[in-house]
């Protein structure tokens, strides 16, 4: 197995390079037999990589510890399913994770574009992909093998961090490195068009699909990264403006800058070099996430330490990002428009402005991140920025995108009228006004959360006016009842709608982020058996202390008693847990939901005398964050599901 | 034409110029110095106005915690200079990671006249938390 993949990660490298020679003889010598060959080269670093991937998959399935990275992130006792997951645990696996699913993906281009190849594009579309694929597995045959043996063959390996046998293991890497994988392939399109020098004009439509499932990815890694620290970690919280965290988030704001703008240039064909230079960008700040991840330059919850893979990535970013903007400026003559955007009051411009403060925050994230390192230059001091920063810089920043996502649907295309507007903003305005009202006699009082619900009022009611004005001319058109032409519309210009619930599902995301942050309740309480605390709404009483041991661990659990307004609820039990191959223990967290409120539980430590400490949470309308982040999902799948007529993608 | 682009513009421009004066306020307000043990002891001049994060090593045999109170207290030694100590004192749950010799990350005020560091955020950083170690195996 060991040689099996040694040789098919080789085999894989020297097939993407025959790939690029094949494609660069067809176009010196302009013979279509040269390029149909390197298209099938393409095809077959996708076999090839994934006989490696398998070969790693079968090393960790038959315990094979002799080599290293099995030995490091796995060991006998761990369960089937999580020794699958340790595949990507660490770093050189994560690679060859990377190179495949790439692979893949550039396969299905392929086959997607096969009776596309005498197109000028096409195969400078398969060079670039060639050579980002080629990078990759250079990195992994040269310097960061999976499959490199340890001088002996140990009797157990290291074992799975207990952090990481958790079910978001399984979801969470794959699907962040899908989302920024997925975005090589709308990157090779634009790059292509800039290398051929014949801008293609559809290349935005043809890789729409690809562009939207990476944000779809993308935003599940997210939030699935979020949930995971929220019921695993224990310490509270889902985001913290770790360096990688943010370096999750930056991709994901340009990318939905970028997808946004497409549609303008899709409908009204400018803003050609913007997009460009958006998908360039949106790419490099993937490869800038994993440079960050890789390079150990900032300390991190995600520390996977130094590798020396850092200045690698450092050097392909640097030869993208120089390669892209020269590219991009000697076709500039080409891409630039004589139309431009005609009023500052228009739907087109709304888009522009929502673009610009998507890149602030992205630019401040970015900035907030790589603060440390720029300090003493800028300052004179070595100076460092943590959540405070972020919060405070991307709070009102957030609130301002939140508002133009309410007045986008509001106003028309090119320039609108003042009678039009006042039509279409008098619901929302009053509703929302209404409600900021209600609420600020309801007693919230601060700021911020006040105007965030008084937004997401706002945005909320634009919303459900675009619903049913779709259904109302509809049914004016076939005259359908209302309750069959509301289904229908939204079935039939699904990729509108699809937009509009991806929005809904942001301000309920919103909702709990607010919720959470700005009315959280937090107590630690050292407590004795049949000790109680309060909190909130709720009495908790330390009922009970158990041990036991389970499998690879050995557990503690509390019984927690809980009384909610005077009235016993089912009880709660938290654990801590001591892994065999783990020097310190986990905290195993005990939720009650809804969507009022989560009450959040964790016992951090254990005294004598089964004396324990609780750390008691309420976090407020959280739920509704998580049940945005599905609206956010469907509401994508739902723009990106083909019309049965014309099914092309690419 | 042109001169609604203009007005574009200039909307675009007050944009950009609050998120640049956000970001320096943000800066100026909310910013830390990092430091290492020895740095603050050699000079804690600044360290007044802003808090100061500082990494250093648990120093062994120094831990005393009281659960009831919640109140940890421990020497960190500098990371090149181990014979660089301060005394640390943290309100809190004491971290899973938390161990002598293990590295941390503090966030709050330094106390010259006590040589001490009230720490309002305390960061254990386990070495082998995702990286998988085989020097363990070979033992």
């Amino acid at each position: 197995m060991v040689t099996l993949g040694n040789l098919s990660q080789s085999a894989a490298f020297i097939c993407s390079l025959l790939a690029m020679v094949l494609l660069l003889i067809g176009l010196m010598r302009n013979d279509l037999r040269f390029i149909e060959a390197g298209r099938r080269a393409l095809t077959g670093v996708a076999v090839f990589a994934s006989m490696a991937a398998f070969s790693l998959a079968r090393l960790f399935m038959t315990d094979n510890f002799q080599v290293e990275y099995v030995a490091s992130y796995s060991d006998r006792a761990l369960p089937i399913f999580y020794k699958a997951t340790s595949f990507w645990a660490g770093q050189k696996g994560s690679l060859l994770f990377w190179a495949w699913v790439l692979s893949i993906y550039i396969a299905m281009v392929a086959f997607n574009t096969r009776k596309e190849t005498t197109r000028k594009n096409t195969p400078y579309i398969y060079l670039v992909l060639a050579a980002i694929v080629s990078f990759f597995f250079l990195l992994l045959i040269t310097v960061s093998s999976p499959f490199d043996l340890l001088a002996y063959m140990p009797k157990d390996g290291n074992g799975l961090n207990p952090m990481l046998q958790n079910p978001g293991m399984i979801f969470h890497p794959p699907t962040l490195f899908l989302g920024y994988i997925g975005f090589t392939i709308p990157f090779a399109y634009a790059i292509a068009s800039l290398i051929s020098g014949e801008i293609d004009p559809d290349w935005l439509k043809k890789t729409r699909r690809w562009n939207i499932l990476s944000w779809i990815f993308l935003t599940i890694g997210i939030i699935l990264g979020g949930q995971w620290a929220y019921v695993e970690l224990g310490w509270g919280g889902y985001w913290a403006w770790d360096p990688v965290e943010n370096a999750s988030f930056i991709p994901w704001l340009v990318s939905t800058a970028f997808i946004h703008t497409s549609i303008i240039q899709e409908r009204r064909n400018i803003m050609k070099v913007w997009n460009m230079s958006l998908i360039v960008l949106t790419f490099l700040t993937c490869i800038f996430g994993t440079y960050l991840v890789r390079s150990g330059i900032l300390q991190s919850v995600h520390d996977f330490g130094a590798t020396g893979l850092g200045g690698y990535f450092l050097i392909f970013m640097i030869v993208v990002a120089l390669g892209s903007i020269i590219l991009i400026a000697e076709s500039y003559g080409d891409l630039r428009t004589e139309h431009s955007l005609e009023s500052l009051i228009s739907r087109e411009s709304t888009f522009l402005f929502n673009n610009v403060i998507l890149l602030a925050i992205a630019f401040s994230t970015f900035f907030g991140t790589i603060f440390p390192l720029i300090s003493e230059v800028v300052t004179g001091n070595k100076l460092t920025v943590g959540e405070p920063f972020f919060n405070m810089v991307n709070t009102p920043l957030f609130l301002l995108l939140l508002a133009i996502t309410g007045l986008c649907p509001l106003i028309s295309w090119r320039k609108s009228s003042i009678n039009n507007l006042k039509q279409n903003f008098m619901y929302p305005f009053g509703l929302a006004f209404a409600g900021g009202v209600l609420m600020f006699g309801l007693g919230i009082r601060e700021f911020y959360p006040l105007v965030a619900f008084t937004l997401s009022i706002f945005v909320s009611a634009t919303i459900v006016l675009e619903f049913i004005g779709g259904a109302r001319a509809r049914k004016k058109l076939t005259g359908e009842v209302i309750l069959l032409a509301f289904p229908k519309v939204i079935w039939k210009l699904r990729r509108r709608y699809g937009g509009y619930i991806v929005h809904f599902g942001v301000v309920l995301v919103v909702i709990g982020i607010t919720g959470s942050t700005a009315f959280k309740l937090e107590k630690e309480v050292t407590l004795q058996r049949g000790g109680t605390m309060s909190i909130g709404d709720y009495t908790l009483q330390y009922k009970d202390f158990n041990s036991f041991q389970d499998r690879n661990r050995t557990v503690y659990a509390a019984t927690i008693g809980v009384v909610k307004d005077g009235k016993a609820v089912n009880d709660m039990f938290t654990e801590r847990r001591y892994y065999i191959n783990a020097k310190q223990p986990t905290t195993e967290v005990s939720l009650r939901m809804s969507l009022k409120e989560d009450l959040y539980l964790t016992m951090p430590m254990i005294g004598k005398n089964d004396e324990i400490t609780i750390k008691a949470a309420v976090n407020p309308l959280l739920g509704w964050g998580w049940l945005g982040g599905v609206f956010m999902v469907v509401g994508g799948i739902m723009a990106i599901i083909p019309s049965g007529k014309r099914r092309k993608a690419v | 034409m042109k001169k609604r682009s203009k007005k574009t513009g200039i909307a675009l421009l007050l944009i950009l110029l609050g998120v640049g004066v956000l970001i320096l306020k943000g800066i100026s307000d909310t910013g830390v110095y990092y430091r290492t043990v020895s740095e603050v002891l050699v000079d804690n001049t600044l360290l007044e106005e802003r808090g100061v994060r500082i990494s250093g090593e648990v120093e062994g045999g120094t831990i005393t915690y009281d659960q009831q109170e919640l109140k940890l207290s421990f020497l960190v030694r500098d990371l090149e200079e181990p014979e660089k100590t301060m005394n640390v004192v943290y309100i809190g749950v004491k971290p899973d990671a938390f161990d002598a010799d293990v590295e941390v990350i503090l966030e709050g005020r330094y106390e010259a006249s006590q040589n001490t560091f009230f720490a309002e955020t305390l960061l254990a950083k386990c070495p082998s938390k995702y990286e998988g170690k085989t020097e363990q195996i070979e033992e």
